[in-house]
């Protein structure tokens, strides 16, 4: 039977599933857009226990409302079955709201079409209010492990002339169906909600209920539960004052479990697509659609997964023609056929995935897709250590935070020495481009006989990963003999000293060096040496010779956690130290700082450390410190106007909308910053010794800011006024979307793109282009940017209402000061900046000005204006 | 001082403010033609020589000028109420309630409420001159209810007022800063509005003046737009976290969350109350000045009347309707139309282009043009905009909103209802005359 019949009889076989009295356009009961999601996808199982902390974090992207998890690649031996039923039976979680259904349903949907080799009673708290925001009580949770009867396959074969085909694929449609008439008979979205089917994979499973993503952990107790891949949700339904389970994420396909953050504005087309396929969904959420999208085009249409990513997300624009002529004629085709299920609108989609039967050994997967305009946040993380027979420990995470992978990570190394707390790599997805194709894959799979991890991105390139140097063993000891006491230097000098060494140490040398610092902390006035010492040790990247810089970060972050303990203990003059629950102090002269373990404090709400924060500006500190900062919201936010000489620095994972509304103060994040950062900003100054997220400085009126990596979406779009900006990295797109900040020459602002990255070594190096998006400087009527981009690289295709305008004497006199700070901060010199393959250049051979192209549309307007104004001889 | 040490321009001046100030009767003769446009079916000619006369004399006119609807053959033109008999209506000295609480939520913040159902709704520096934004903010003041900054930034002038000023964040967040925020009492979201729903804000490229865009501090004499949507803001979560964001500035305002009508209006608001909105501000499509783009204003969005009792409803049912404020607005032209909205279910209503009216505007459509308003309204031209003292305009506004009051009694009375809070979600007192 070729493929085409073969699909065609198997979506005929689901006309049976067709509604009674037809089918009715679905109105979604529950609308929800944001939600909170982390996925984490490793080489080892680990335990379910490491999410909760990531997800307790991330509760503000949730209302409690819906929260749920789904895990693949599970332990036989804690579900009680063998290895060979846990990867060939199908594992069919039931949740019963009804116990008393359960005889029914186990009579009619599981005996009946199965032989069961196993049962397993999901354990569960006994009180579900030992959990207090928990409303509703969860419901009891019976996993079945089956196999179908041969006869059910043989009938069901030959009702739908089935004959010759892949027996598996009958067999998934057999299981498939049946939960869809389980579901129908014991749980109506508008009815009676009994029973329903939870998950119905093989090796993978589903829990969810209403409350939020951590209390199912809790609840059914499953925090020592181990798994390849994890996923976790929490939801913000905003309709409905009652909630059901059914409506909470993950959603499944059949060997996939999706979690969705964002919402779609063609729902009811999707709907309309899958129905005339026979697919009807039942729990009225747009994610449930997106899931059964996806089963329809990887299991029923059986396409690569590839090409399942581009008919969600599709290449578009100027990405689109940068694509092979071969893969835009596919594309094309894609396109073309399933526009009608392509979800429009904000989404980032996690799917855990297993294919146990796949031709070199079972195979779980965690993928991430975002939409092709990055509209919702996105975050993606690996770590990797080589053990010594050579086999690779690797994790790999996708998130809506980062600081939802910093809590996971943490919580893991906590309980397992083969992980330590920072991730070798952060990066962002470009949604339907030619670069990424806005997905990355997490596939574990066996090799020699072992677990391991491949990321992948949409095209199946191999990410490339830091993992030539060797991580830190954790227990490795001091140099013996050794000893380093810190000298009286600068920390400039004394950095630039540890610099020249750090090469040639090995990770006992460098611990020597750095519990030198410390031991230096112990006299109170060293310790701002040491911390600006440690500070530049985490900012800078310099050549670190067979070291791995996530190592020494985690290194260094212990050192100024013992730093911060003595400044606890006894504190000197320069530092206080302060935490929630602590009397408000009172600085003791005008330099102190304070100290502040951001633990304690909310991200937001009036007990925020943001509010704590303008208290203690109120009482009179302006130098903060700021540490273990786990997604604190609002950073330096509602000081008010004119804070010149407040500075903040920020360590560990700060949130969203740091510095926003600066007029004057000082934010250096010695870290990556997340989202809407410097919103509004006034004046003053913001570093960031990392990325930045999504819409950064949004409606910025003036300031400077230095990044050292890369932003996300939109950063300064709808800026005005006299904004000034470094960026060393790239913009994934939209840069500076209608800039208006006049002109840069007279007042106004700008930004300068350097297209930079660092290399495994730490070196500065250039991307192949300084942006690579399709709409740089759209809309914009003022400002300019001021590209590092000597190979021409960047096309006036990607200009959106801009233009290139000749780099003069005068624009370079206007950024170089900002390129010298950006020196002193980063450490790229302007020397760096102007070596192009080896040779010095001048600048205007190295950097290209963009400028907005005439407002067109107003061409009479202005005339008329100008004339006016030379008519101004009037008396007034 | 004789005519001869006057400049040009201030006779100019002195001529149309007296034109304007003399409500247009000398209009024909000095200006030798009938004043630019009179209305269309929906503003007509009888409801904006009504408004003026509302705004000189502080009650409806008496004669046959018709003050309550227009003739547009829907919307609340084919609205009117079930009186009740006139044996039943109260007694004209009966003591009518018409005042609004703003803030509902059982918070610890502050307990606004406004003497009647009104305020002013968004208009900004730039789309109206300083001297509007100035008349409508004393009289807030004078009423004790609230005018609002729209999206162009806070005329220092107005610090003097601001406990009656809404500040605005829009999209394009022109002109918010830190201290815009803190100096407001209320602090309001516009999501979209009702006259043109996702296309954001614009102000074109010759009202953009010197002046307006120092205050937006962007370029002059290029248009402005700001984007639809908050590109910060995709989902409800983004939603709340924007609140949040403003609560962190400013903890003690309330927040106003103004939002267009598209056909998922009910669960808008529902979300905005849960993100923590204290008034929910539906914006129909019936509004708009000129600077509205046709096509926008004629087919885009819910019609107001529909969406008002479908929000109603849905907080009913979620048992949250007497935890929030929902303000409706977008052609609210009359008295008659306010207490048809609160009928319908909204709380109150917010005015623009009425108290535009009051001012001498005669709807000639002119309004995206710099110099395109004649009676120096929806303009910065600094020879226009003279044509308004904010004494004359605060005093046109003030007598508006006396008349308003009366009417609004009146209505009360005749129903047999003794506050504007009984009136609100009773369709039952309305009929279809269509």
């Amino acid at each position: 039977m070729n493929t085409h019949d073969f699909i065609s009889k198997l979506l005929a076989s689901r006309r049976a599933l067709r509604p009674e009295g037809g089918f009715e356009f679905p109105h979604p009961d529950a609308a929800e857009g944001g939600c909170g999601v982390i996925g984490m996808a490793s080489s080892e199982q680990v335990a379910a226990r490491h999410m909760l902390q990531a997800l307790i974090q991330m509760r503000n992207r949730g209302n409690g409302k819906g929260g749920g998890i789904a895990a693949a690649g599970l332990v036989p031996k804690e579900f009680g079955v063998t290895r060979e039923i846990l990867e060939n039976d199908y594992l069919i979680a039931v949740a019963y709201m009804d116990p008393g259904v359960r005889a029914q349903v186990e009579k009619d949907f599981i005996r009946k079409p199965f032989i069961v080799d196993h049962v397993h009673e999901q354990k569960h708290l006994k009180d579900f209010r030992a959990i207090p925001e928990l409303e509703v009580r969860p419901p009891d949770v019976a996993i079945y492990f089956v196999r179908i009867k041969p006869k059910v396959i043989k009938d069901f074969m030959a009702e739908h002339d089935l004959l010759n085909v892949e027996r598996r694929r009958v067999e998934d449609e057999i299981v498939y169906q049946n939960t869809y008439k389980l579901n129908t008979t014991f749980y109506q979205s508008t009815g009676d909600k009994q029973a329903f089917v939870l998950s119905h994979g093989k090796n993978l499973l589903v829990l969810k209920m209403v409350g939020y993503g951590d209390d199912v952990i809790k609840y059914y107790r499953i925090e020592d539960i181990h798994a390849h891949v994890w996923i976790g949700h929490h939801r913000y339904p905003t309709k409905g004052r009652v909630w059901h389970p059914g409506g909470a994420h993950p959603f499944i396909g059949l060997n996939e479990a999706l979690v969705h953050n964002g919402d779609f504005a063609n729902h009811a087309s999707i709907s309309e697509y899958l129905a005339q396929r026979d697919i009807y969904p039942l729990f009225l959420t747009d994610t449930e659609v997106a899931v059964q999208v996806f089963d329809l085009l990887h299991r029923t249409y059986n396409y690569p997964l590839e090409y399942v990513i581009e008919a969600l997300a599709p290449t578009t624009e100027r990405d689109f023609h940068r694509l092979p002529a071969e893969k835009q004629r596919t594309y094309e085709m894609l396109q073309t056929t399933h526009m009608h299920c392509s979800p429009d609108g904000p989404w980032f989609f996690l799917i855990a995935q297993t294919d146990t039967h796949a031709p070199s050994g079972p195979l779980y997967r965690l993928a991430g897709i975002t939409d092709t305009s990055m509209l919702r946040p996105q975050v993606f993380a690996f770590q990797e250590r080589a053990l010594e027979n050579g086999r690779k420990v690797s994790i790999g995470f996708a998130a809506s935070e980062k600081q939802g992978i910093d809590a996971a990570l943490e919580s893991l190394a906590e309980s397992d020495k083969r992980f330590w707390p920072r991730a070798d790599r952060f990066w962002n997805a470009r949604g339907g481009s030619h670069t990424d194709g806005g997905a990355f894959l997490f596939t574990v799979q066996a090799e020699n006989g072992k677990p391991a991890l491949a990321v992948t991105d949409k095209f199946g390139r191999r990410v490339p990963t830091p993992t030539s140097t060797p991580a830190l063993k954790r227990g490795t000891r001091r140099a013996p003999g050794l000893s380093v006491s810190i000298p009286d230097v600068p920390a400039a000098s004394l950095f630039k000293w540890a610099a020249g060494q750090l090469p040639g140490w090995k990770y006992s040398e460098a611990l020597t060096f750095i519990s030198g610092l410390a031991q230096a902390a112990v006299e109170p006035k060293k310790r701002r040496h040491v911390i600006d010492m440690l500070t530049l040790l985490i900012d800078r990247r310099h050549s670190i010779g067979n070291l791995r810089r996530s190592s020494l970060l985690t290194l260094y972050d212990a050192c100024l956690a013992d730093v911060i303990d003595m400044i606890q203990r006894d504190p000197g003059s320069d530092f206080i130290f302060h935490r929630a629950g602590m009397k408000l102090p009172v600085p003791a002269s005008k330099k102190q700082a304070v100290v502040i373990d951001a633990r304690g404090y909310s991200p937001q709400d009036e007990t925020s450390l943001a509010r704590e924060l303008q208290r203690l500006y109120e009482a009179g500190f302006t130098q903060f410190m700021l540490v273990n900062c786990r997604g604190h919201r609002f950073i330096g936010n509602g000081f008010g106007p004119d804070t010149k000489g407040v500075r903040l620095d920020v360590y560990g994972s700060p949130g969203d909308y740091l510095g926003s509304g600066a007029d004057g103060l000082e934010v250096h994040v010695h870290n990556n910053g997340q989202d809407q950062l410097a919103q509004i900003m006034k004046s003053g100054k913001l570093v960031v010794h990392g990325d930045v997220g999504q819409t950064f400085m949004y409606g910025a009126k003036g300031g400077e800011a230095y990044v050292l990596g890369n932003a996300a979406g939109r950063p300064l779009i709808n800026a005005v006024g006299k904004p000034r900006v470094v960026i060393n990295g790239t913009c994934l797109d939209y840069l500076a979307e209608s800039f208006m900040a006049g002109d840069p020459l007279n007042g106004g602002g700008f930004v300068v793109l350097n297209g930079l990255a660092f290399d495994e070594n730490n070196a500065v190096v250039s991307l192949d282009t300084p942006y690579p998006g399709g709409n740089l400087f759209s809309l914009a009527s003022g400002g300019a940017i001021y590209v590092r981009d000597p190979h021409a690289r960047v096309a006036a295709d990607q200009l959106n209402g801009g233009r290139f305008a000749e780099m003069t004497e005068a624009d370079w006199l206007l950024i170089e000061p900002y390129l010298e700070e950006n020196a002193r901060l980063f450490g790229i010199s302007i020397d760096r900046l102007l070596t192009v393959d080896g040779q010095a250049h001048q600048p205007a051979e190295v950097y290209r000005k963009i400028r907005p192209s005439e407002v067109r549309a107003l061409q009479a307007e202005e005339a008329w204006i100008h004339k006016a104004i030379a008519r101004r001889g009037v008396k007034r | 001082m004789s005519l001869a040490d006057k400049s040009v321009f201030e006779l100019i001046v002195e001529k149309h403010t007296a034109n304007l100030h003399a409500g247009f009767r000398r209009w024909s003769e000095e200006m030798g033609a009938p004043p630019p446009a009179l209305g269309d079916y929906r503003w007509t000619d009888d409801l904006i020589l009504s408004t003026w006369y509302q705004a000189a004399h502080g009650h409806p006119p008496q004669d046959r000028l018709e003050y309550r609807v227009g003739r547009s053959g829907g919307g609340f033109d084919v609205l009117d109420f079930n009186f009740l008999p006139e044996s039943q209506w109260l007694p004209e000295n009966t003591e009518i309630d018409l005042s609004l609480p703003l803030n509902r939520r059982g918070d610890h913040l502050e307990k606004i409420s406004i003497p009647l159902p009104i305020y002013g709704g968004g208009m900004s520096y730039g789309s109206v001159s300083e001297q509007v934004m100035l008349s409508r903010a004393r009289n807030a003041a004078h009423w004790g209810t609230f005018t609002s900054t729209g999206e162009g930034g806070y005329p220092r002038s107005l610090t003097e007022y601001k406990d009656n000023v809404i500040t605005q964040v829009a999209t394009g967040m022109f002109g918010v800063r830190e201290e815009t925020i803190q100096n407001a009492r209320i602090v309001e979201f516009k999501y979209a509005q009702g006259a043109k729903p996702g296309l954001g804000g614009h102000l074109l490229g010759d009202k953009a003046t010197q002046t307006v865009s120092e205050i937006r501090e962007s370029v002059p004499w290029v248009s402005l737009f700001s984007p639809f949507p908050f590109h910060s803001v995709y989902s409800v979560e983004d939603h709340r976290k924007h609140v949040d964001w403003i609560k962190q500035t400013n903890p003690r305002a309330l927040v106003s969350v103004k939002v267009s009508t598209p056909t998922d209006v009910d669960m808008v608001a529902v979300g905005s109350y849960f993100a923590g909105a204290h008034i929910v501000h539906l914006d129909g499509s019936y509004g708009g000045t000129g600077a509205a783009p046709e096509i926008a204003k004629k087919n885009i969005a819910m019609p107001i009347e529909f969406a008002i009792p479908r929000v109603h409803r849905y907080l009913l049912s979620e048992e949250i309707r007497d935890r929030v404020t929902v303000m409706a607005s977008g052609g609210i032209r009359t008295a008659w139309d306010i207490a048809k909205v609160i009928a319908l279910g909204a709380d109150g209503a917010v005015i623009g282009t009425s108290e535009l009216v009051a001012m001498g505007c005669t709807r000639c459509s002119n309004c995206e043009r710099g110099r395109g308003c004649p009676f120096g309204l929806t303009t910065t031209d600094p020879l226009l905009s003279q044509f308004v003292q904010p004494d004359w305009g605060a005093e046109r506004l003030n007598n508006l909103y006396t008349s308003y009051a009366t009417q609004l009694k009146d209505i009360l009375r005749r129903l047999g209802l003794r506050s504007i809070a009984e009136l609100r979600g009773r369709p039952d007192l309305l009929k279809y005359v269509g």
